[in-house]
């Protein structure tokens, strides 16, 4: 039996050697550990089982965000960033109005979402207090935490290169003193409390009010005081603020790209099977040449690409980690099956056997980096079509460029990817409209006002490319125009899938600077 | 971004790293200080004490004082990131000269020399009173009894009002009228003590968010909050009036009706410290409850109940702000207000006054010493025993002393438009943005012969029409003494050294009177603030803000301390005016006065049918010179916005954050992003008015308070339109 505190204490680790300090210190209110005789950080050790969690009081806060100023303050962080936000709901008619706020750090969650997410094991749940701690010295800025917390905690400081979030304070609570925006709340609204995890886990009905997401995604601990006669119609007032994300450029590159070789080799290892190809070498080369420039220009996208090789760290959990090792071993194997043609070696029919697969290893990886359930357009079935799709169309449309095969059959091949690609998106719109769910209503209101020039674009380019030119034109010029073309539609939908993607996060204020979740 | 930075080598964690402090315990290690300057807050009345932490004479911190009787270590957003106003970008550093049209860079000594030059050139020929000045309440009481002997005795005008008129005065016209003298009753402590607590037309949520902290520790307390609109602090309450626009004297009427139908009034503190009575029960036979009700939309029922609350509680308190205040019938509502506490004798003692709630830092310090609305002590202009006293204090001759107050800020205005002011000294204030119908301000601005703006920041909207710039020391860079709205004098203290050549108030008073050749008569002596406290104390003996028994000493030893604190006190508790009954007026009695409800001055109709309420956010302060310049604040509430109910939207086809012109009589705001919200009523729209960008004040209103000459800014008749549409 693992007894954490036992083992902290003969380790002999002074932050264990926790001593309540009501009425010790008094110098300043920096020590602020009470309010109104209420206390407002733990009297008593943690025991076997326990963990800190937020206590929030709804019926207290007025709104004033002390905690937001006091927090920025404490942690030095810029104005854009904000490890605590207050939050606004409202319901009733006038006058029998009610608009509450919801003051919201890190939810310190029994199933942090961040972590089971984060490729380089950057975050970390401390056994003692269950506090979810992040390094930022570890960390890589891959920023994939940022789309796996429900709540919009862990946020990206592009000054830095790497991501942030609240940690409770954790060195302040060790030292018996008040986090800092416990200690700013005027009317003691935010405590830290002691909670009993097992029967947490079991009961976390105070952790969901509205304006916040489901608990459920990572069962937060943070427990909120309701007001007793909360009316059923409230809810949160930034609801009409729908921002466009982050479109995540390298992303979408390397996205598509990698996509594109997957098919690519496959359609090789198939030619090369039915003895039916052509300038093969020259094919798989450039196949080759186009991951390899992908995959290098994705580290782009760290905010610090140096250390991208620790991305490899935690496959046992991310799917980051497990897209580097797919993608990795599939550029690996067609340099092995591109070598073997270079030299003219035999054993290319098993090397491209095991291209396609690490290639499709590969492309199942990345599509499962993106199905998180605080992104619930993305959190979908359709994520993996909509990427296989792109290489079923773009591969042999690729090869078929590069004079590989069959323009005829080839063009067949493609016209049929992009007959699933037209399906996939097609029933993702609909299946978005239809949403009951506010997050992926309203990525399908935006691919409908917004966005909708760009995403008719996208499906004209598809139809075009896809069905037309490749059905219909067959000269090596027209080839390489249906290719790029192609690869222009897929790219813009790839922008569309990062842009339009409304994640789940915190109620924000109805104004405010900067990107708002919803 | 260097290369290390760019691979990722680096990530800057020295700039975020963390360290330990003995005092502040762990927290980023570029906010521990080498030292922390004790000091007062610079922005509201509430008075919080607080610390700012200065590091190679650097502001990089503040914290509350956790000693501190009223904020006991909290702050507001404004306050926690108050260190942020002193590095602005905008801070005015250098005298500026207007010359050829261009505001050029010059000397203290050609700005002073052109000042005086002008200043006098105007008034030989436009004669003395030609020369307006118009302060603010945000500088410290030494600097406001300097100001004010400098304007009046020195510069000879009585033309002197500040824009305390735009915020407060209607409270001191209130007070003088129904008490016989200014000055808050109460103190924060009663918030605290209350049985049940009355705020009309207050959101401390938004405006005094520290002392909600009074209530929370108060929870017994029978919360009741009057206001049109479903503000924060109505959240707060366990009873909401949502009384029409402006009814509120109705509401007050209808209560005191209720109070002596139902005998819970006290007759015999009535009898023995009350004049008008009987007047006032004669007027209050008109506002019975159904007639109340039709006006002010507040139900029977909940009138009685409000009544009997309010009526059979021990101690009641009742505070107000603005949304009394900004009226023209601003006076009277105080006045009606004043009548409930007098009529229950809920005055005078723990948990029971009628309190105004204080706008800025110091606007009590400009009450009391400030020789402009009154004389200093709140002596009368027209009482000659008070002038006589003064003179004599003074030692100088009586009739240098004016007999009666000069223009009031909107005459004074109104006075530029008429030419009669020529020249203008505008001192830590910012018209351009707060006062209301601003066409008629730009005219009277453009009208002058020589404007001079004195400002810790420039550009602002003001300093940029000025001929003259002086630039000031701002909080944190200068000392003195604030008072708040309890009456709590305390002290404000240097942290940093002032930007460039900009000068404390304090020595820009001093300079100029050097260059009129009257500092030596005036300020006999005088270097530092200390001397104009010391002669303030002398001035205030005796009075009923006596400060004689206050010393700098006392006030760092004590923190902070109520006045009256006459020489020899020893009682530090908190206190209370009129605990014996004995109030200003001659015969030591309180007036019971008879007003009257009226409709507000622009009703709505077809072409403008709706009513706006102007206010505040919590992020900022006032005209947003400051506040606009830290991030913090800035990022939580960038832009202004007008609530509108759904109900009058759907009418006109408009939807959450369109862009809105809001448009009246007298012009139009444009671009205003649309909040449709239920904490707003049907027929009324809502805007801050901190954002120049987007200024309100384009189409408030030109309508005063006929005593306390307040502008009537909480309602005026609007149309809403989508931004675009029309020209």
């Amino acid at each position: 039996m693992s007894l954490p505190l036992l083992e902290r204490a003969r380790s002999g680790d002074a932050g264990f050697l926790y001593t309540p300090v009501i009425g010790k210190r008094t110098r300043g209110a920096d020590a602020l550990v009470q309010i109104h005789g209420t206390p407002l950080i733990p009297q008593v050790p943690l025991q076997p089982g326990q963990q800190y969690r937020f206590h929030f009081d709804m019926t207290k806060c007025v709104g004033c965000k002390c905690c937001v100023v006091a927090c920025n303050e404490q942690n030095g962080n810029p104005a854009a960033l904000n490890w605590r936000r207050v939050g606004e709901i409202e319901g009733g008619h006038f006058p029998y109005t009610q608009r509450y706020y919801l003051s919201m750090g890190c939810n310190h969650c029994l199933e942090p979402s961040c972590l089971e997410g984060c490729p380089v094991e950057a975050y970390t749940k401390d056994t003692l207090t269950g506090i979810v701690d992040h390094s930022a010295d570890t960390c890589i800025g891959c920023q994939y935490c940022t789309w796996n917390c429900s709540y919009g905690v862990p946020q990206y400081n592009p000054e830095r290169g790497v991501v942030g979030k609240c940690d409770m304070c954790h060195h302040r609570l060790t030292d018996g003193m008040a986090p800092a925006c416990v200690a700013a709340c005027p009317q003691g609204a935010i405590a830290i409390e002691i909670v009993e995890t097992a029967g947490w886990r079991q009961n976390y009905l105070d952790a969901d009010v509205p304006g916040l997401p489901s608990a459920d995604d990572s069962i937060s601990t943070t427990r909120i005081t309701r007001p007793v006669d909360l009316l059923p119609d409230t809810g949160r007032v930034d609801t009409q603020r729908i921002g466009l994300e982050e479109p995540h450029w390298p992303l979408v590159f390397m996205l598509v790209l990698t996509q594109l070789s997957v098919g690519a080799f496959v359609a090789l290892w198939i030619l090369d099977l039915a003895g039916t190809a052509s300038s093969l070498l020259l094919s798989a080369m450039a196949a080759l040449g186009v991951a390899g420039v992908s995959l290098g220009a994705s580290t782009l996208h760290l905010g610090r690409p140096v250390y991208a090789w620790r991305a490899l760290r935690g496959w046992k959990r991310s799917w980051l980690s497990r897209e580097v090792l797919g993608l990795s071993a599939f550029a690996g194997a067609a340099s092995l099956f591109a070598g073997l043609l270079l030299l003219d070696l035999p054993g290319r029919a098993g090397a491209g056997l095991l291209t396609a697969l690490c290639g499709v290893l590969g492309v199942w990886c990345s599509a499962r980096i993106y199905m998180v359930r605080a992104r619930p357009a993305w959190n979908t079935s359709y994520t993996p079509a909509e990427f296989f799709a792109t290489a079923f169309l773009l591969g042999p449309l690729f090869v078929r460029a590069l004079g590989a095969g069959d323009v005829r059959m080839l063009g067949y091949a493609a016209a049929a990817g992009a007959a699933v690609q037209l399906v996939t998106q097609a029933l993702k719109f609909l299946w978005l409209a239809r949403a009951e769910q506010f997050e992926p209503r309203a990525s399908g209101l935006l691919l409908s006002t917004r966005l909708r020039r760009w995403y008719l674009l996208r499906m004209a380019l598809l139809v075009a490319a896809g069905f037309v030119l490749s059905l219909q034109v067959h000269s090596p010029a027209g080839a390489a125009a249906t290719l790029l073309l192609a690869l222009a539609g897929e790219w813009m939908g790839r922008w569309l899938f990062f842009v339009s993607v409304v994640p789940k996060n915190i109620a924000a204020s109805f104004t405010g600077a900067g990107k708002v979740a919803a | 971004m260097n290369l290390k930075r760019w691979i990722g080598l680096e990530n800057l964690s020295a700039e975020y790293a963390y360290a330990r402090d003995a005092e502040m315990g762990y927290t980023s290690a570029r906010k521990i200080p080498e030292k922390w300057v004790t000091t007062t807050c610079g922005y509201c009345s509430v008075g919080c004490g607080m610390q700012v932490g200065v590091k190679d004479g650097r502001a990089v911190a503040v914290r509350g004082m956790a000693s501190h009787p009223v904020n006991a270590g909290k702050l507001c957003p404004k306050g926690l990131s108050e260190h942020y106003i002193l590095e602005a970008d905008n801070r005015a550093k250098y005298p500026l000269l207007r010359k050829k049209g261009k505001l050029e860079r010059v000397t203290w000594e050609e700005a002073l020399d052109e000042m005086a030059r002008r200043f006098r050139a105007v008034q030989e020929r436009y004669g003395a009173q030609s020369l307006g000045v118009l302060s603010t309440g945000q500088l410290v009481t030494e600097e406001f009894y300097t100001l004010g002997k400098l304007v009046q005795l020195g510069l000879g005008t009585s033309n002197f009002d500040g824009n305390t008129t735009l915020c407060m005065a209607s409270a001191v016209s209130g007070y003088k009228v129904s008490f016989g003298s200014d000055g808050p009753p109460g103190a924060y402590e009663d918030l605290e003590k209350a049985d049940v607590i009355l705020l009309i037309g207050a959101n401390i949520a938004d405006n005094h968010p520290i002392l909600c902290r009074f209530l929370e520790a108060n929870r017994e307390a029978t919360v009741i909050v009057a206001d049109p609109r479903v503000s924060k602090t109505a959240m707060m309450a366990d009873l909401h009036l949502p009384l029409r626009p402006r009814s509120d004297i109705a509401l007050l009427n209808g209560i005191a009706y209720i109070l002596i139908e139902q005998n819970l009034i006290d007759g015999d503190y009535i009898a023995r410290h009350t004049n008008g009575f009987e007047e006032l029960r004669e007027k209050l036979g008109r506002y019975t409850p159904d007639v109340v009700s039709e006006i002010t939309g507040i139900s029977v029922d909940l009138l009685y109940k409000t009544a009997v609350l309010y009526g059979r509680a021990a101690s009641g308190f009742i505070g107000w702000t603005m949304g009394v205040n900004h009226s023209t019938k601003g006076t009277e509502t105080v006045n009606a207000i004043c009548n409930l506490s007098l009529l229950t004798g809920k005055i005078g003692r723990a948990g029971a006054s009628p309190f105004s709630i204080t706008g800025q830092c110091n606007a009590m310090g400009t009450r009391e010493a400030g020789f402009a609305s009154a004389l200093p002590g709140y002596r009368k202009f027209e009482d000659p025993a008070d002038r006589r006293e003064l003179a004599e204090i003074w030692g100088i001759d009586e009739a240098r002393i004016p007999a009666r107050r000069g223009l009031a800020y909107p005459d004074i205005v109104e006075a530029a438009v008429g030419r009669k002011i020529r020249a203008l000294w505008i001192i830590a204030t910012n018209p351009m943005v707060s006062f209301p119908n601003q066409e008629v301000l730009r005219q009277g601005l453009a009208n002058l012969d020589f404007l001079v703006v004195q400002d810790g920041y420039h550009p602002t909207p003001t300093t940029e029409l000025a001929h003259l710039v002086l630039p000031a020391a701002i909080w944190g860079e200068k000392e003195g003494t604030f008072t708040n709205s309890e009456r709590r004098v305390s002290k404000v203290n240097k942290a940093v050294e002032p930007p460039g050549e900009a000068r404390t108030d304090f020595e820009i008073f001093l300079a100029v009177a050097e260059k009129l050749g009257c500092r030596q008569d005036l300020f006999p002596d005088w270097s530092a603030p200390e001397d104009a406290f010391n002669e303030w104390r002398r001035v205030s003996r005796g009075r009923l803000c006596d400060y004689s028994g206050i010393s700098y000493e006392l006030l760092a030893d004590q923190g902070a301390v109520q006045w009256p604190f006459p020489e020899g006190k020893k009682d530090f508790s908190p206190s209370r005016l009129y605990a014996d009954g004995n109030y200003g007026a001659k015969d030591g009695r309180a007036r019971l006065v008879a007003v009257d409800w009226e409709p507000y001055p622009e009703q709505p109709n077809r072409e403008f049918p709706l009513v706006l309420n102007t206010g505040r956010t919590v992020e900022h302060w006032h005209t947003r010179t400051k506040t606009k310049e830290v991030p913090i604040l800035e990022r939580l509430s960038p832009q202004a916005w007008l609530e509108m109910n759904p109900r009058d939207a759907g009418r006109i086809g408009l939807r959450s954050h369109d862009r809105v012109d809001i448009v009246s009589r007298r012009g139009r705001v444009r671009g205003v992003e649309l909040r449709l919200t239920e904490i707003i009523a049907p027929g009324q729209v809502f805007m801050p008015f901190h954002y120049f960008e987007t200024n309100v004040n384009e189409v408030t209103q030109s309508a005063f308070d006929p005593v306390s000459r307040e502008p009537n800014y909480k309602q005026c008749a609007v149309r809403v339109e989508r931004t675009g549409v029309s020209a």
